[in-house]
């Protein structure tokens, strides 16, 4: 199937919204322009053949002569913009402003290169030749004081001296040849204004997605506030539903393996996966009320919004890359490898999914405390009591106490000697009460252990044996 | 004894996120004891050696460091010939906050930066000092010999 029509297939299908439709790249209307430019190319005699052969000489040459040749012997130039560089940014560049350009000699009249074709080199001295009378203008490079007069022929550089104006190289001896081309300009501008539409459409859904997520996060708040009796039970389901998110890492590899960012397939997949789980645990019947329903419908529904604005930057990131093969398809110029130094396409993946990401966790997630953000770094369960070091680090006082009797006097992240005079001063109040706030059932647990464990090191392994008897 | 939450912790993540070029794998009859590879770094005289390694957590691991020594030959002066290893992190600068993906990350940097200066393996490190050229080369058909897969 032709990608026209695959591209059209899916905008239709996959539940775009309309103005998401609209501002896609129109792939048709390029195309369009692209035959256009093809028949403005053949009407002065270069046909893709033509062309291509040209460019791959040019190519060969480049590849057989030193980089530092400064190619002043190609023959042929396709400028995209010859007042552009990539170094600017966005808002002071200009327009496109592409020229195909050859070089003549001035006295044989021939097309500057010798391993020109036979055939080539003829068609392209008719050209030439054919520049003074109607078709093809002669390009009179502008020197540096004036823009010089268009239809002077008279090379006025100095000898020996390679001038770079606009892009366009001065070659003494050599007349610059401009074939006039209008399709293309056309063709540049209309793909750079939909790539700014594009841009524009995902500033506006970002705004719309962070406002979501602002108010969601603050139901999520609501119903998760610890001091309201009636989500006593519910914290631990909202608790378990965030931490399958985060494992799920949906839009982002968070393992040594899987570091990068995923692709809307990926993405889609583990979304599944997480929702899949979820149901799998029964998650949702343990919600009672509808609050608690409605709130996991819109974290689901910013997700599936998150995963859409995923493909749909990406179908029209693969529409841009084929809209430019078939434009050097049809007319050889060899585009491809060019245009994306100059133009930058609006990378839904790299920049709004990460945006909403991480509006995501530090406005939803952040609500509801997680495990892991309050386990000590040596047992690995709650940091229950927890005592703060002089350095700053925090630990249980279970694994404290064990290595003040081992003798171990460092820290073990900093190795500062914070230790060894740590004592009941150093019990951190505020967070014990945080942690006893959100996770009451853990630090129970906890405690029971911890009482254990005392025993055990006042009276002996017995201990641990009376109290199961017990 | 049973396992601590922090040993099914770490076993759990090693097999979840497996760091490249190393794996540890517990005995399904004494999880305290862990089958290990060890990939031999790139532009070491061990690159595309696969080196075989056991570790075991004692009682009252992480308040003591794992023992660990490698089962495969390997020319090392800081490793001797039966596979000990001298390492300050396994030894006087174990930390607690330490695990076993960063002590095998630690063992992985040795194989790739060797210490002569700080010898195990006597003749090995002498070697080293005397004709690093020849010892690495030694090295190199050591890891050839012994540790291709």
């Amino acid at each position: 199937m032709k990608f026209g029509h695959v591209f059209k297939e899916t905008l239709r299908n996959e539940g775009f919204p309309s103005d998401w439709v609209n501002s896609a790249i129109s792939y048709s209307q390029l195309k369009k322009c692209i035959n256009r430019l093809a028949s403005e190319l053949a009407q002065v005699g270069l046909d893709p053949a033509t062309l291509g052969t040209l460019l791959k000489q040019v190519e060969d040459y480049n590849a057989s002569t030193q980089k530092d040749d400064d190619d002043r012997d190609r023959p042929f130039e396709y400028i995209l913009s010859g007042d552009d560089s990539p170094s600017l940014p966005k808002e002071q560049r200009k327009p496109f402003h592409p020229k195909l350009l050859f070089y003549v000699d001035e006295k044989t009249g021939e097309v500057h290169s010798a391993k020109l074709a036979e055939d080539t080199r003829s068609k392209l001295q008719m050209l030439a030749v054919a520049t003074g009378v109607s078709q093809l203008r002669v390009f009179e490079e502008p020197d540096n004081h004036s823009m010089g007069s268009e239809e002077s022929t008279e090379t006025r550089s100095p000898p020996n001296e390679l001038n770079t104006v606009n892009g366009i190289r001065k070659r003494p001896g050599f007349r610059t040849v401009e074939i006039p081309l209008t399709s293309d300009t056309e063709f540049f501008a209309t793909l750079t204004n939909q790539l700014s539409g594009l841009e524009a459409l995902q500033e506006k859904e970002e705004k719309r997605m962070h406002a979501q997520i602002e108010e969601l996060g603050k139901q999520v708040a609501h119903l998760t506030d610890p001091e309201r009796r009636n989500n006593k039970k519910l914290v631990p389901v909202w608790r378990q539903i965030f931490q399958i998110y985060v494992e799920s890492s949906i839009f982002f590899g968070t393992t040594e393996r899987d570091h990068e960012a995923h692709d809307a397939d990926k993405a889609g997949e583990r979304f599944l996966e997480f929702s899949d789980k979820i149901a799998k645990e029964g998650l949702v019947d343990k919600f009672k009320k509808a609050e608690n329903v409605n709130a996991l419908n819109a974290f689901m529904h910013i997700n599936r919004e998150i995963l859409q604005g995923l493909r749909f930057g990406e179908i029209n990131h693969v529409a841009m890359l084929k809209i430019l093969k078939k434009f050097d398809k049809q007319t050889a110029l060899g585009v491809k490898s060019t245009v994306p130094t100059y133009i930058v396409f609006p990378e839904f993946s790299s920049h709004l999914a990460k945006a909403v990401c991480a509006s995501v966790s530090s406005q939803i997630i952040t609500h509801v405390p997680l495990l892991d953000d309050y386990s000590c770094p040596m047992c690995m369960e709650l940091k229950w009591r927890p005592v703060r070091l002089r350095c700053g680090h925090v630990f249980c006082i279970r694994c404290l106490i064990v290595m003040q009797t081992n003798k171990q006097h460092r820290c073990p992240l900093c190795r500062e000697l914070t230790v060894v005079d740590a004592n009941a001063g150093n019990l951190d109040l505020e967070l014990a009460e945080f942690l006893k706030r959100w996770f009451p059932d853990e630090v129970k647990a906890k405690q029971k252990y911890n009482e254990l464990m005392a025993g055990v090191d006042q009276y002996g392994e017995v201990y641990k044996e009376k109290c199961s008897v017990m | 004894m049973s396992l601590s939450k922090r040993i099914i912790k770490e076993t759990q993540r090693l097999a979840e996120d497996a760091v490249p070029g190393i794996s540890a794998v517990p005995h399904d009859d004494n999880l305290r004891y862990f089958d290990v590879t060890i990939d031999g770094p790139s532009q070491s005289p061990y690159e595309g050696g696969v080196f075989k390694a056991e570790l075991f957590l004692p009682d009252d691991y992480p308040m003591t460091p794992p023992k660990i020594r490698f089962l495969t030959r390997i020319y090392h002066p800081n490793i001797d010939r039966l596979g000990r290893i001298c390492l300050d992190v396994l030894k006087s600068n174990w930390s607690p906050a330490l695990q076993i993906r960063t002590i095998l990350l630690s063992i992985q940097a040795l194989l790739g930066a060797p210490n002569p200066d700080d010898p195990l393996a006597n003749d090995v490190a002498q070697a080293w000092k005397q004709d690093e050229q020849a010892a690495i080369q030694t090295a190199r058909e050591w890891t050839e010999k012994h540790a291709k897969p």
